[in-house]
């Protein structure tokens, strides 16, 4: 580990102006993510070697890396992010008419006007955390500072060891606590729901730091009224270890982009035989929902998530938001930064639980509509998976000791392992403090007036 | 075969174009604000018209991405008021030396000559050099004579790296811009190499984008619709790492080409010129672009590659020529390759690498071209590959005898 050089994350908003880039001795290489007025529109790895980097050089790698964000959010055709898809629809996207192109002038000023328009609804914002004050007072600072403020903020406590959660949320005027005594992320966001008020309700971790105006843009998502979730953009908070570039390179790398993508119930379709990718749609450390699709395909299945499978608890949820016929749209300008793991271990005990609770969501997702492509990417996909990977990796001499593979696929075992020993629990369970939750949707599961559902959202 | 080669500003009105009963396609070279954005090359029957809306159409669906690029660099521009910069960096560019290597081809001379004498150079301090290397007549001696701007120097000993270090050691200006005897300059080359020059005041080469002068056979068109000497329209700052590119820098090749590129005169100096083992005219008429931005980026300065620093070359028309121009292009790379090998142990593993990765990738294209999924016929590429055996089994060290033989004679 002492060998590992860390990378740079700078933050260049090109309105302020492109720097001149110098040298890093301390760094091994920038990732340098451009913005347009708090806007992200695109990133460049510019390493230690490159440098010193003049800033008309600079300023031709920002072009290169915008081009896609600012044309998808400009035309209505042309510079879409394709879904992911294994073959993709070609009538979903044409290329930019000339003429529009020609027409087009001062298109970041364009682009600012585009996504500052004012939104409305109550949002109320739910941190759900553990035993993790220090991580937890940065990003409730952050919270302090979202513009506009939103009308409730709920932090809840998950069986905590020590009351020092408590005491600190207590020295936040404006942040509600609540206390959940029984374990599990699942539960603790369930309980959360039932103390919100907003129309909109945004989740995010407690090892993140929220931008300013993460609220205000996760609500523009909302603005087609079949859209009953939000997710947006997680940036690197750090990149100061070699597990929290590992992270980033892999599971939470590439992020899901700059252009934004609805998820709808043709890309549902399209994806249906060999497992719907739901775990591309975003991640819930940025999530947000309309209140009113707890009412109408239940509420986070407890079994699942961190504390009980491990994880895709926010995954499974979408997964029923779009079997149900609702779409998810991924915004890219609601921004968190998280805080990754530091140190391998962690890396890969979250890699574990991470297959654990995918494993486990895939099940759960069979269980409930009998949609075969679960199975299949269960038993076709992910072992044609790890196979490549096995020989990839002893292609290029296997190291255990940076290998996560071994304990990712002993976390895919674990995750039917888990579902069996679980498959006969309520996903979810009313409990007195939820009192206007009925049993209707408390189940979870064949709600009625699908029919209805699902032409709503056509038209 | 001959396609008609048509330039399309798009910031006019888009024309109508009607081919001629001998066209049997079109090339377009798309401009946005004389910036060169796009290429594309489309077979056609003869006589077809291409109506303003269907171009709008090819135009958008090539090039719409750079188009906006070109807007938002605009929008940025005009942000930071760079504007007033621009002409302190004109001032800041410094004296330049064009010299032009030919030999026997006094026709293309007098087209590249003119094509240079037309740009508009006020308060540039520039020389035109012509390096008539191994003459076997008098005709570019006399031709040079018509043209009082135009300096003639007589390299006797036969070889392009011969003549281009004859230029360097001619050369006045600081910096040295070489052009082949068989391209043309685009009206915005030198605002090109200036904006380049501008934009990297660090660097020690530049190359710029190469388009087809003509495609009037079917060899210009398939070497043209091969990929030509094409580098994207892209500006590239080549550094001391490519990201994604484990070969770097050996793979010289993507960085640009020996017909269009400048360097820093005191650098070539210091690093003691062309190596004149390579681009030796008829015996090995290759390698020594490679070598030389190779040993630009091993020395530790940036290469740039500018679009906007164009020139049209005149591909060969016979499809023997081109066999012949493929059968080089392997014995140029591979004697580049052997001779670094040699010259620099440090990127030896690398080479051994490219080397390894140039014949699978060789044998890959081959099997393409026999199933028919390649745009070369299978005799081009074999020629290729052939060179790249002949080049690896000794080339170099042919090369240098011969050289040295050269030298011993003329001395």
């Amino acid at each position: 580990m002492s060998a590992f050089v860390p990378w740079k994350i700078l933050h260049i908003d090109l309105s302020t102006g492109i720097p001149t880039l110098m040298a890093e001795p301390k760094y091994q290489a920038i990732y340098a993510v451009f913005w347009w007025y708090g806007i992200p529109l695109g990133h460049q790895e510019i390493f230690a070697a490159q440098l010193p980097m003049p800033a008309t050089q600079l300023a031709n790698l920002a072009l290169q890396a915008i081009v896609p964000a600012v044309g998808d959010r400009l035309f209505a055709q042309g510079f879409k992010q394709p879904l992911p898809v294994i073959s993709p629809n070609p009538a979903r996207d044409t290329h930019v008419d000339f003429q529009t192109l020609m027409a087009l002038k001062e298109p970041l000023k364009q682009l600012q006007e585009r996504c500052s328009q004012p939104v409305n609804g109550s949002i109320s914002v739910i941190v759900c955390t553990r035993n993790r004050p220090e991580e937890l007072a940065i990003c409730l600072r952050s919270l302090q500072n979202l513009s506009p403020p939103p009308q409730q903020i709920i932090v809840v406590d998950n069986a905590p060891n020590s009351d020092v959660t408590q005491q600190l949320v207590a020295q936040f005027l404006s942040i509600q606590y609540i206390l959940e005594q029984r374990p599990g992320l699942s539960v603790a966001r369930n309980t959360g729901i039932c103390h919100s008020k907003g129309d909109i309700i945004a989740f995010t971790d407690d090892d993140v730091v929220v931008h300013p105006n993460w609220m205000a843009r996760l609500q523009q998502g909302f603005q087609d009224p079949r859209v009953m979730a939000v997710t947006g953009l997680m940036l690197p908070a750090e990149l100061e270890t070699e597990a929290q570039l590992i992270f980033h390179r892999g599971i939470g790398g590439p992020g899901w982009g700059y252009r934004r993508m609805t998820f709808d119930p043709q890309f549902f379709a399209d994806m249906k035989s060999r497992g719907v990718p739901v775990w591309r749609i975003g991640a819930g450390a940025n999530m947000a929902f309309r209140r009113k699709v707890f009412d109408l395909v239940g509420y986070f299945d407890e079994r699942l998530g961190a504390g009980a499978s491990g994880c895709s608890e926010d995954s499974e949820f979408w997964y029923r938001i779009l079997a149900e016929g609702w779409c998810c749209c991924y915004e890219p300008s609601a921004v968190i930064y998280h805080y990754h793991r530091r140190d391998m271990d962690s890396l890969k005990h979250q890699a574990y639980q991470y297959m654990r609770g995918h494993v486990a969501a895939l099940l759960v997702q069979f269980a409930k509509y009998k949609h075969w492509g679960n199975i299949r990417r269960l038993l076709i996909a992910l072992p044609r998976y790890y196979q490549q990977r096995f020989l990839q990796e002893l292609k290029t001499g296997f190291q255990p000791k940076q290998s996560s593979l071994l304990r990712e696929i002993a976390g895919c075992l674990a995750g039917v392992k888990y579902y069996i020993n679980n498959r006969r629990v309520m996903p979810f369970q009313s409990v007195p403090s939820r009192p206007h939750i009925t049993e209707k949707t408390g189940v979870g599961g064949r709600v009625r007036g699908v029919g209805v559902k699902r032409n709503s959202c056509r038209k | 075969m001959s396609y008609r080669i048509i330039e399309i500003e798009v910031t006019e009105p888009l024309p109508t174009i009607s081919l001629s009963n001998k066209d049997t396609g079109m090339a377009l070279i798309l401009r946005r604000k004389h910036r060169p954005i796009g290429f594309l090359m489309e077979p056609l029957s003869a006589n077809s018209q291409i109506t303003p809306e269907n171009l709008a159409q090819l135009i958008a669906k090539e090039a719409g991405a750079k188009m906006l690029q070109e807007t938002i660099r605009e929008e940025l521009t005009a942000l930071e008021h760079q504007q007033e910069d621009a002409k302190t960096w004109r001032d800041a560019f410094p004296s330049l030396t064009v010299a032009i290597c030919t030999k026997d081809r006094p026709e293309n001379l007098a087209r590249c000559l003119q094509s240079l004498l037309n740009l508009q150079v006020s308060a540039l301090k520039w020389e035109i050099l012509v390096i008539d290397n191994a003459p076997s007549d008098e005709r570019t001696k006399e031709l040079v004579a018509s043209y009082p701007q135009v300096r003639y120097v007589l390299e006797p000993k036969p070889g392009l790296n011969f003549a281009r270090n004859c230029a360097l050691y001619s050369a006045n200006g600081e910096l040295l811009a070489y052009l082949d005897d068989d391209v043309v300059v685009d009206r915005k080359w030198l605002e090109g190499l200036m904006e380049a020059w501008a934009e990297n005041p660090d660097a020690a080469a530049f190359t710029g984008l190469v388009l087809p002068y003509e495609l009037v056979t079917d060899a210009q068109i398939l070497f043209e619709a091969r990929g030509g000497f094409r580098r994207g329209f892209e500006k590239i700052r080549y550094g001391q790492i490519l990201p994604g590119n484990p070969l770097h820098p050996c793979g010289a090749g993507i960085f640009g080409a020996g017909c269009n590129m400048s360097l820093r005169r005191d650098f070539l100096v210091k690093i003691g010129g062309f190596d004149e083992a390579l681009d030796t005219g008829a015996t090995l008429p290759g390698g020594g672009d490679l070598d030389i931005f190779y040993r630009v980026i091993r020395a530790g300065y940036p290469l740039v590659y500018e679009p906007k620093y164009l020139v049209f070359h005149q591909h060969r028309r016979e499809y023997a020529q081109l066999r012949r121009q493929y059968w080089t292009w392997g014995l140029g790379f591979m004697a580049f390759v052997t001779k670094s090998h040699q010259s620099d142990p440090p990127q030896r593993v690398q080479l051994r690498r490219l080397v390894w990765w140039w014949f699978k990738d060789q044998l890959k294209q081959l099997k393409n071209s026999f199933g028919n999924h390649h745009v070369l016929p299978p005799n081009m590429i074999l020629a290729e590959l052939w060179g790249g055996i002949i080049g690896i089994l000794g080339e170099y060290p042919r090369s240098l005898k011969r050289v040295e033989k050269i030298r011993s004679q003329f001395s």
